[in-house]
């Protein structure tokens, strides 16, 4: 009897070890929100970013333009980085 | 050495950049206001475009007409070649089969020049070094004494087996038109089994050519409905379109115009070239209906390259569309060295 209660007690999970877990699955998330955002904004840039070489390569004058296109995705990974940081503080 | 996978990457660049040229060739109302200028502007004004290098190069040398006929034959074979290095991978290798066409133009041309004793100079500057046989390979094929020698030397290369096969008895001009047939049809041949074999972006080549091919035969069709030389039609037919030649062959033995056209349509899967035959019910020149389908077939290139934005078909559309540039130039200069009147140039040009 008394060596079941011992069981017992020792899978209860204390407050602290709660609040750490939820810290640490909030830094998961936050993670997890940075990491694949960051993946979408490559894939995005990687075909505008080939389309604006080339396009710079026959005609120079559009550079300007061409580097503001290519980053446009990066939007994509700031709001992945909003969350992050809304999910941590 | 691993090779280097970069995905799409270099397929977008590639074709990208055949949109920008695509989007610098000369546009319609440029010919419009060149066909009211004399060859000197026009030369002028050609220079000003992306002709200049190669005007500012010849200029010391040649002068009129034969400076604008080898400034663009020359930009033409520079664009061909340059593009040729840039396309990657398998695009690669379909634009390299697709520009062959050139190579059956070229060695013709040199058999044609030697038969009839022109100058070497002269066969030189009609060349277009724009396919498979470069312009230092062209230029010993001319030197060469005689034509049997140019077939001789051409062992190695795609053409030389049917050559040598056709020419056994020596090379004489009456034979030329049926091997120029013949090397057509073994080049589609080509095409066809290359883009079958399962390369990647095969189906989109395969849909090129179907076009290409029947756009050829639809042409030849009238062409010869207006000769009534059904013999010589049959040789020239391609394989491998949608419409069969034994389906040709039926066609061909339709008189009536309206029942040709009525027979042909239901076989073309092209809306646009269907709906060109319909108003080509009416009596048009063949040069009209030519330059007709023409205009259908780069329209066509240019929705399919819409479709395929990274396929070979912008690459292709762009090699076409820059074709018909440089021959309406041609057309241009040739019209006003032999003063025609602006709307009969116009009628020539493929705008």
């Amino acid at each position: 009897m008394a060596d079941a209660a011992t069981a017992v007690a020792a899978t209860e999970m204390t407050v602290e070890m709660v609040k750490a877990s939820q810290l640490g699955m909030k830094a998961l998330g936050a993670g997890i929100a940075v990491g694949l955002t960051g993946i979408g904004t490559g894939l995005a840039e990687m075909a505008i970013g080939s389309a604006a070489v080339g396009a710079t390569a026959e005609n120079k004058d559009v550079f300007g333009l061409v580097l503001l296109l290519t980053v446009i995705p990066e939007t994509i990974v700031i709001f992945g980085l909003v969350v992050g940081l809304l999910l941590l503080f | 050495m691993a090779e280097v996978r970069a995905g799409p990457v270099p397929y977008i660049y590639v074709c990208t950049r055949m949109r920008v040229r695509k989007a610098k060739l000369l546009p319609r109302e440029e010919y419009l206001r060149m066909l009211n200028m004399g060859l000197s502007e026009i030369t002028r004004f050609i220079e000003e475009t992306q002709y200049k290098k190669e005007i500012d190069e010849l200029a010391t040398s040649f002068h009129g007409i034969d400076l604008i006929e080898i400034a663009l034959s020359w930009n033409l074979a520079k664009e061909y070649q340059n593009i040729q290095k840039i396309t990657p991978g398998t695009l690669k290798d379909l634009t390299r089969a697709y520009l062959r066409k050139w190579d059956i133009q070229n060695v013709l041309t040199v058999l044609r020049g030697k038969l009839h004793g022109e100058r070497s100079g002269k066969i030189r500057e009609v060349l277009i070094p724009a396919g498979e046989l470069d312009k230092h390979f062209l230029d010993r094929l001319i030197e060469e004494p005689t034509p049997e020698r140019i077939i001789e030397a051409l062992k190695g290369k795609g053409v030389y087996p049917l050559l040598s096969r056709s020419f056994e008895g020596g090379v004489k001009e009456e034979f030329l038109p049926r091997v120029e047939n013949e090397l057509y049809k073994q080049f589609y041949a080509e095409l066809v089994s290359m883009a079958m074999s399962g390369i990647k972006g095969g189906k989109q080549f395969m849909d090129y050519i179907t076009l290409d091919i029947d756009i050829t035969n639809i042409s030849n069709m009238f062409r010869f409905r207006a000769d009534q030389s059904g013999e010589e039609m049959m040789a020239a037919i391609i394989p491998g379109g949608t419409i069969s030649p034994q389906q040709i062959q039926r066609l061909m033995y339709i008189r009536d115009r309206n029942e040709f056209i009525d027979a042909l349509v239901p076989l073309v899967k092209v809306r646009v070239l269907r709906e060109l035959l319909e108003k080509l019910r009416e009596e048009k020149s063949i040069r009209e209906i030519e330059i007709d389908l023409i205009k259908v077939q780069l329209a066509e290139m240019e929705s399919m390259s819409k479709l395929h934005p990274f396929s070979i078909h912008p690459i292709l559309a762009y090699l076409e569309m820059k074709k018909y540039e440089i021959f309406n130039l041609r057309a241009l200069a040739r019209g006003k060295e032999s003063n025609l009147t602006p709307d009969r140039i116009r009628g020539y040009l493929v705008i």
